[in-house]
């Protein structure tokens, strides 16, 4: 549609460019158009195809009909022809284009016959012409061929020329975006002369054809159809080079038209009318649908309207919905906003009711229109107005409520009639039934309203006009006043009917919008990506009632991350379904174009940065399309679940490098102080080494004594050291080997503690244990080392202070404890000092230790079958005590084999 | 040697242990300090002609207690420490620190380290005219460089650069002091430049430039001239 255009600057149109530059990247869409079967569209695009092959090109043909002909079929040979998609169908195997094979193999060019081919159930796109897009997509050109009966545009007027119903349809812009369009062209008489020849059909239905269809009139109109239509798109392509070229030109054309449908036939000639007119005009053009506020939606008439929005959109349209009740101010108010020059709608046939109180919309919308055009097209049999002005709903359903209050209040009106006249003389009782009418109409609605009022006329009559108790009326000045009576009833009644529909109204809407506010403030609150998602679920449950659910991304596959209800399972088509609409940000699955043999639909949820996840819902059903309401509190929702979810992307992936800066500063202090704790005490022994080499002589005795003293004990803590990292990899490799013998625990007590008298001499170590100790099921050796790295780890932190080794029996349990007087360890790392290389640190980032005694000490008592703790503060509100509990051996067993 | 005060600054015990009995033994007199705060306090009372620092201190960083002494003070400072940590080497050589060994080290090693610093730092005031190391002399009076007695022809830079590294024999120069230097405050991160005209110069100088001896390298850090 050529609309905005800036001729005057002379320079290029960018528009033009960006479409241009977008069809070098996508492939080439040349169309192959004839006016009727037979014309040699096939032998021609083939013939075509053949040059290209011998110039080298990389020609495939993904799919050709020959129809049996033996010149086509002729061509074929010699071409690299993609193997058919066979699929089953109620018990029949359809052959089928194979779109992923030709993706696949992606050709330079390829051949696909037949764009208005309608797919087999079950293929990713209904329409052929959809496959075709997908191959442009890829980068890849396409040749096909059209009849031009199968155009949307045209297709009814095919249908009345040729009386044939045309099913398969091409939207215009598929052929709007072809980059060449070559009619093949044939007269009519050669095409009748073939036909007879059996060039085109097989004897049989080429009989056929002749009767119904290849009549010399049809074909001639069709002829025409082709040529112009093919002579039009020429028209488009010196368009688009003049603009492009920024050329002066004729194109700035800034008519735009307004198309008025509704739920009723009219409306789709309507739409197919004002897609001719915009064509011939160059212009854009909109199909408005204004929906009756406060009615409850139909869903036939939903329907409807889907289907006239379905064929707009084919046809090139922006399609909108508004609500409300004045429809002219609703339509002028929409025309001047978007400079809308010409409105297309159609007459309908008005009522009864419509010419007693006012003028028909085409009348009305004439009158207040001003400047802007007015198109009516007209209505067919069995066309009904579009859209009545005053519309009375007598639909039967729920009519019973409506009734009783209407009587009810009638009866009322009646009861007090009668106590009145007994009371007092009045000479006027109107008031009172108008005041049970107007309480119908402001309670119950319009409907309860009007028959209010003929219940009043009746009731009114019988009890109140002389002679009493009678429906006759004898003065005709009473039956005058009776009539006035009753028009005036249905009139006051109907406008507080109105009220309260439209009030109806606004507390629908105020209800959707107080869900929606009360879904953003549940949104705000949740944190996390899968907070955000549950509650998106949930909330669209609750206001749907379908099932919900949401995929994200996760590197290369689509997760469910949230359904509602929780226990969703998606099935191969269905996740494609939803990888499409992630991948090409758009709609897929039931009720779209693409995959809508699946249950779900899904929607992608778009953040600044593009789809980042995706929602599914089940529709209601197939075939019936979302009311406009749901669409747009569906719209609201989904554009709300997907900011928060982006914020907590966001958040997420913020979380997520932060951490890794964290790890990152923690492995460079680890290897740090790992690095410190190998090289101190190989400094001291490599410097008191060669200290005493060098400067020996120089030394008294006791000097070189403590270097050698100091010698000793570096390399002790060394091959401590050393000894621990081994421990720890065995452990870490699983290669450690656990003796499950049974241990005497006082022994291994009395060891740990001699050698850490040994290691560290100033370190007093007290040691008390209960007399029946059990034995426990373990390894000595390891036990021992256990509690030596705990004494060596108290004496770490706390110097010189002392240590307890404490040992008790606990059911049959045995408890042993190793409590120091040192610092203590803050609670939050009561469990983390177990952690590999984590210590208990100083500010500058260096800490005693190697940080791997605890570790160790967790990895053996745990491969013994036994827990360890830290405990902390112990002593005096300093300390830290480290719990070692392991399970008590049996006494039977203890007799059998005594420990070793 | 009797006489030089050098206080040790090292949180180790270990390392304070046997530098103590070595040093005493080598005839220093040896002050020592575990703590940042007490080794500036000792730095600024104790008077002390030379200080070995660690790097990694308990309460403060050692390059933080580096520049606050030469702040007041221009005794020369050895730094302790690791290998794996060049960029903190460099960084405390251009502070100021006059050199720097790697743990673990011999004794041998520091006190040499020890000995080229006193003495830089003794001839700091009055310039030798002459230098003379491992056969090659430089005289600065008659801007002259010979080997074994016989000229050897040196372009302007080469002669600063052999010129700065002979001056500081026996300590490390670091890149960015020898471009400053020679080149300019503009060129201190060329270090390729100084590659190819330190190769240039060992071709002339050196008895066998594959494995210099006069000038060698102190890998990521700078060069050094050997002792005079």
């Amino acid at each position: 549609m050529v609309q905005s255009s800036r001729p005057d600057d002379g320079r290029p149109d960018p528009d033009a460019l960006l479409a241009a530059f977008h069809r070098e990247n996508a492939g080439r869409l040349k169309v192959f158009v004839g006016a009727a079967p037979g014309v040699g569209k096939t032998y021609s695009m083939l013939l075509g195809a053949r040059r290209l092959k011998e110039e080298g090109v990389d020609v495939v043909i993904g799919l050709v009909e020959t129809h049996g002909r033996a010149e086509t079929a002729a061509l074929v040979e010699g071409f690299e022809v993609l193997p058919r998609r066979m699929v089953e169908y109620h018990g029949r195997t359809i052959a089928e284009f194979d779109l992923d094979a030709a993706l696949a193999r992606k050709p330079a060019l390829i051949v696909v016959d037949e764009l208005a081919h309608t797919n087999a159930p079950e293929s990713r796109h209904p329409k052929r012409w959809q496959d075709v897009q997908e191959l442009l997509a890829a980068g890849i050109d396409v040749w096909t061929a059209l009849n031009i009966q199968h155009l949307e545009s045209l297709a009814d007027v095919v249908s009345r020329i040729s009386g044939v119903v045309v099913r398969e349809t091409v939207p215009d812009r598929v052929l709007q975006q072809a980059t060449d369009v070559v009619l093949v062209d044939i007269t009519p008489d050669e095409l009748i002369q073939r036909l007879h020849e059996g060039k085109v059909y097989v004897p049989e239905t080429a009989r056929r054809a002749t009767q119904n269809f290849f009549t010399p009139g049809n074909l001639t109109a069709l002829r025409e159809l082709a040529l112009r239509r093919t002579a039009d798109r020429v028209d488009d392509q010196m368009v688009d080079y003049l603009r492009q070229k920024a050329i002066e030109g004729p194109w700035g054309a800034s008519e735009r038209l307004l198309a008025c449908v509704g739920p009723d036939e009219v409306s789709e000639r309507v739409v197919r009318r004002a897609s001719q007119l915009a064509t011939s005009l160059n212009a854009a053009w909109t199909a408005v649908y204004i929906e009756p506020a406060g009615q409850e939606g139909d869903a036939k008439k939903a329907v409807q309207i889907a289907k006239t929005f379905g064929l707009a959109e084919r046809l090139g349209a922006d399609t909108m919905r508004l609500q409300g009740n004045d429809y002219p101010a609703e339509i002028l108010r929409l025309a001047r906003r978007e400079n809308v020059t010409q409105i297309v709608l159609g007459r309908s046939r008005a009522g009864l009711w419509r010419r007693l109180i006012g003028r028909s919309l085409p009348d009305e919308l004439m009158h207040r229109a001003g400047a802007v055009e007015i198109h009516i097209v007209p209505h067919e049999e069995p066309a009904r107005s579009p859209r009545p002005r005053f519309r009375l709903n007598l639909n039967p359903k729920g009519l019973g409520v409506e009734v009783v209050a209407a009587l009810a209040s009638v009866a009322c009106a009646v009861g007090v009639g009668e106590a009145l006249t007994a009371l007092l003389q009045l000479p006027n009782l109107s008031m009172i039934f108008l005041t049970a009418v107007l309480f119908s109409g402001g309670l119950y609605g319009t409907r309860a309203a009007v028959i209010a009022s003929f219940a009043s006329f009746l009731a009114y009559n019988f009890f109140f006009i002389p002679p009493l108790y009678t429906f006759t009326v004898a003065q005709p000045q009473e039956l005058f006043a009776l009539l006035i009576f009753l028009a005036v009833a249905v009139l006051t009644g109907s406008l507080a009917g109105r009220v309260r529909d439209q009030r109806e109204s606004v507390i629908k809407n105020a209800q959707v919008m107080q869900s929606l506010y009360d879904y953003s403030r549940k949104l705000s609150g949740a944190s996390g990506v899968d907070d955000v998602l549950w509650a998106a679920a949930a909330h669209m449950h609750s206001v749907f009632g379908r099932r919900i659910l949401f995929l994200v991304p996760e590197g290369d596959e689509l997760q469910i991350r949230a359904a509602w209800p929780p226990d969703a399972q998606l099935d191969a088509a269905t996740l494609t379904a939803a990888r499409w609409a992630q991948q090409k940000n758009e709609p897929a699955g039931q009720g779209t174009g693409t995959l809508p043999r699946v249950e779900y639909q899904f929607r992608p949820l778009v953040a600044a940065r593009g789809p980042i996840a995706v929602c599914g819902f089940e529709p209601q059903s197939p075939d019936q399309p979302i009311s406009a309401e749901d669409e747009r509190a569906l719209t609201a929702i989904l554009d709300q679940t997907a900011i928060a979810l982006d914020r907590a992307l966001l958040a997420r992936e913020a979380v997520q490098a932060a951490a890794m800066k964290e790890n990152e500063k923690v492995r460079d202090a680890l290897l740090a102080s790992l690095s410190h704790d190998l090289r101190t005490p190989l400094a001291s022994i490599a410097g008191a080494a060669t200290s005493l080499r060098a400067l020996g002589d120089k030394m008294s005795a006791a000097e070189r004594l403590d270097l050698l003293t100091s010698i000793e004990e570096e390399t002790a803590r060394l091959s401590r050291f050393v000894a621990n990292l081994l421990d720890m990899s065995r452990i870490e490799a699983g290669n450690l080997k656990v003796n499950r013998d049974l241990v005497d625990v006082a022994d291994v007590v009395q060891g740990a503690v001699e050698r850490s008298r040994k290691a560290f001499p100033k370190q007093p170590v007290r040691v008390s244990l209960a007399p029946d100790l059990p034995y426990v099921r373990g390894d000595a050796k390891l036990l021992e080392q256990v509690l030596f790295n705990l004494l060596d780890n108290a004496h770490k932190y706390s110097g010189d202070s002392g240590a307890i080794v404490h040992g008790r029996k606990e059911g049959a349990d045995v408890v042993l404890s190793v409590t120091d007087e040192g610092p203590g360890v803050k609670p939050a790392d009561l469990e983390r000092i177990f952690e590999k290389f984590y210590r208990g640190g100083r500010p500058d980032g260096r800490m005693p230790g190697t940080g791997l005694g605890l570790s160790i000490c967790r990895g053996l008592i745990e491969a013994m079958g036994g827990t360890i703790v830290a405990q902390s503060p112990a002593v005096r509100r300093r300390g830290a005590r480290i719990v070692i509990r392991l399970p008590g051996a049996q006494p039977k067993q203890l007799e059998m084999r005594p420990a070793s | 040697m009797k006489g030089v005060r050098v206080l040790v600054v090292d949180d180790e015990p270990q390392i304070q242990r046997f530098l103590t009995v070595a040093l005493a033994a080598a005839g220093y007199e040896v002050l020592t300090a575990e703590t940042g705060a007490r080794a500036l306090r000792l730095a600024a009372t104790g008077a002390p002609d030379l200080i070995v620092l660690d790097l990694g201190l308990p309460d403060r960083d050692g390059k933080e207690v580096l520049s606050e002494i030469r702040k007041f003070s221009q005794t020369p400072v050895i730094i302790l420490s690791a290998r794996d940590r060049e960029a903190e080497k460099i960084e405390a050589l251009d502070l100021g620190a006059d050199d720097y060994v790697e743990k673990p080290f011999g004794i041998g090693e520091l006190t040499a380290r020890l000995r080229a610093a006193l003495r830089h730092a003794a001839s700091e005031a009055q310039q030798p005219p002459r230098i003379e190391i491992e056969g090659v002399a430089m005289d600065f009076d008659k801007r002259l460089v010979t080997r074994d007695g016989v000229p050897i022809k040196l372009t302007p830079k080469e002669y600063d650069l052999l010129a700065i590294l002979f001056r500081n024999a026996g300590r490390v120069v670091t890149h960015r002091q020898i471009l400053s230097a020679v080149w300019g405050r503009a060129h201190t991160e060329d270090t390729q430049y100084l590659r190819v005209f330190i190769g240039q110069l060992r071709a002339k100088i050196e008895r066998d430039p594959t494995s210099p001896r006069i000038v060698t390298t102190e890998p990521g850090v700078g060069y050094r001239a050997a002792e005079a």
